[in-house]
């Protein structure tokens, strides 16, 4: 039982790890919390569902053509309203309740089009778990894993190794000194959106086909994202990815003494202590003055 | 006719809110997506008393106004440390976490199940039934807490909680006890939007869960922020719009399901909208600004 429940935890953390990377790295470079991040990671199994069983597009196709159409909403978003913000030099609360707003058209759009009922997109009939040191996990859990792993090693390679992930980290340091020394942040804000929204659309994609599928599912998800990124430090990758492990850790051995039901405010009040007490996180440094 | 009223009520209970957010979120500048919290706190104790203890109206207001004003002063302690878009992430984890207490502790507040049956208010033996009875006991509490938060806002009160949006460091140095302020405006505006969750228990006499989530307090902040920011007039303009304008959708004659999208897709739309062209509002007087 227990082993099951750690592994439940590195599936369920491997999830909150691709979620909380995609909008920390968006983070990092606008200073705003990204709120429509979770309809992205909606997008990505309703778009699926839209190209297989409405489009009947093989399933090979259906999918990388879904997560190329969250990332042009991610990118669309940014273009067409955070853009003409951050011209206008918002702040960041106007830009957090924007894109709240965004959220919530985009969510009920989704509501309307799909219904509120809640959808699969599963290939081959439930397949019974492979025995693995005594706990049982499916060949998509397997995938859960090993995908976020290939992608967060090819994150921190993008961020280290070429051009682009640089000039990311530059703005990410400083936005104004970048926009001196000439770097086109705006290109640069795009990118990370482009990278941010096809993280958020493969996890969701992920969870659509371990778990299903509804229109509310990337809020969730971006919360325990939000969360994960808080307690890790949302300055680090690997700090993010131990946040997103624990917390899904927490989460799924956190059953053996409570009531499963009280999991998301059980993770909400981790997330106050957090802010209270570490606001920079267990690993990152701060990034955010705290003090006025 | 009852329908017009049902209307109308609604929007008392909404300026009640509106105004009441406003003091926190317009008035300080403490960005909240926490009071539907308040607001449920308010509709949660009027029904639980109620349910356990039989209690009247004038009671419960008043158990809702003390459990609403603990909250406040613990909502309120992390804006002493943390600022901006930070402490709204704050209050939406205290949104999240009142929103699971009324949805999971089923033993204690039924969860989904709600609370069926909550008679009407009766005052000096005078039962509030009628729907025009029921205006006139809206009206009454919107009014009173338009009349209060006015004295309120344009006393020396008022004036250091806009010293503290404006510039916090120069408050405090001009000798103003800032935890003192920040936490009496979040009990203040807690216990003014609780009397607003206590009129609407015993106006719908149901209540779940499901009226109390961040979605409605993101309402709630759409509300005050089309409405005006810093401004009274504004939060009544807001509160009347954002009302009434879905209820026109019912009218067109769209099945309930879609409406309730199409009402969510509206202000959404209107928040976006605002925050692009007019970020003050309709008649505001201060924009959300980085401190």
């Amino acid at each position: 039982m227990l082993k099951q429940l750690l592994l439940n935890g590195l599936i369920s953390g491997s999830i909150y790890a691709l979620v909380a990377l995609g909008f920390a790295i968006i983070y990092r470079t606008v200073r705003f919390f990204h709120f429509a991040h979770a309809i992205v990671f909606t997008s990505g199994p309703y778009f699926t569902f839209l190209f297989k069983n409405v489009f009947l597009i093989p399933i090979y196709l259906s999918i990388p053509l879904a997560i190329i159409s969250s990332t042009f909403l991610g990118c669309l978003l940014d273009i067409s309203i955070y853009r003409p913000l951050r011209q206008k030099k918002a702040s960041s609360m106007i830009l957090l309740l924007a894109s709240l707003g965004i959220y919530i058209v985009l969510q009920n759009l989704l509501s309307m089009v799909f219904g509120d009922d809640t959808k699969s997109i599963c290939i081959s009939k439930i397949l019974e778990g492979i025995n693995i040191f005594g706990a049982r996990i499916t060949s998509i859990q397997i995938a859960i894993i090993c995908i976020t792993i290939i992608l967060l090693l090819s994150i921190v390679i993008w961020m280290k190794k070429t051009k682009m992930g640089k000039l990311v980290r530059t703005v990410s340091n400083d936005a104004e000194l970048a926009d001196i020394s000439g770097i086109d942040s705006d290109k640069v804000i795009l990118s990370t959106f482009a990278i941010g929204s096809s993280l958020a659309s493969v996890a969701g994609i992920l969870v659509a086909f371990d778990v299903a599928m509804t229109p509310t599912m990337g809020f969730d998800a971006l919360m325990m994202g939000v969360i994960a990124v808080i307690i890790g430090g949302i300055g680090s990758i690997s700090g993010i990815a131990l946040g997103a492990l624990l917390l899904g850790l927490a989460q799924n051995l956190g059953v053996w003494y409570i009531n499963s039901q009280w999991q998301d405010a059980i993770a909400f009040a981790i997330m106050l202590i957090f802010l209270l007490f570490r606001p920079q996180g267990f690993f990152g440094k701060p990034l955010k003055k705290a003090e006025i | 006719m009852d329908y017009f009223l049902h209307i109308l009520i609604l929007i008392n209970i909404y300026i009640i809110i509106a105004i009441s957010l406003n003091l926190i979120s317009g008035y300080t500048g403490l960005l909240s997506l926490a009071h539907a919290a308040f607001y449920g706190i308010g509709a949660y104790a009027t029904a639980l008393m109620w349910l356990y203890l039989k209690t009247g109206f004038w009671v419960n207001i008043w158990v809702g106004i003390l459990v609403s004003a603990i909250l406040g002063i613990i909502i309120a302690y992390p804006s002493l440390r943390i600022y901006d878009d930070y402490f709204a992430i704050a209050t939406f984890g205290f949104q999240m976490i009142v929103f699971s207490i009324f949805n999971n502790w089923v033993g204690f507040t039924k969860g989904p199940l709600g609370i069926p049956g909550i008679p009407s208010p009766s005052i000096f033996g005078w039962e509030v039934s009628s729907h025009w009875a029921y205006l006139l006991l809206s009206g009454f509490f919107a009014v009173l807490v338009y009349w209060l938060t006015h004295r309120l806002v344009n006393s020396p009160f008022g004036l250091a909680l806009k010293g503290i949006r404006e510039d916090e460091i120069f408050t405090k140095a001009s000798g103003k006890n800032i935890t003192r302020y920040k936490m009496l405006v979040f009990i203040i505006g807690g216990s003014m939007a609780s009397i607003a969750g206590a009129l609407y228990a015993h106006y719908i006499s149901y209540i779940d869960p499901t009226s109390f989530t961040i979605n409605e307090s993101i309402f709630m902040i759409s509300i005050v922020i089309i409405g005006g920011m810093a401004s009274l007039r504004g939060s009544v303009l807001g509160a009347v719009v954002l009302v009434i304008l879905p209820e026109a959708l019912r009218f067109i004659g769209l099945p309930n399901a879609v409406a309730a999208n199409l009402r969510q897709i509206f202000y959404g739309a209107l928040l976006v909208l605002f925050m692009m062209y007019r970020p003050r509002g309709f008649v505001g007087e201060y924009e959300l600004t980085k401190k």
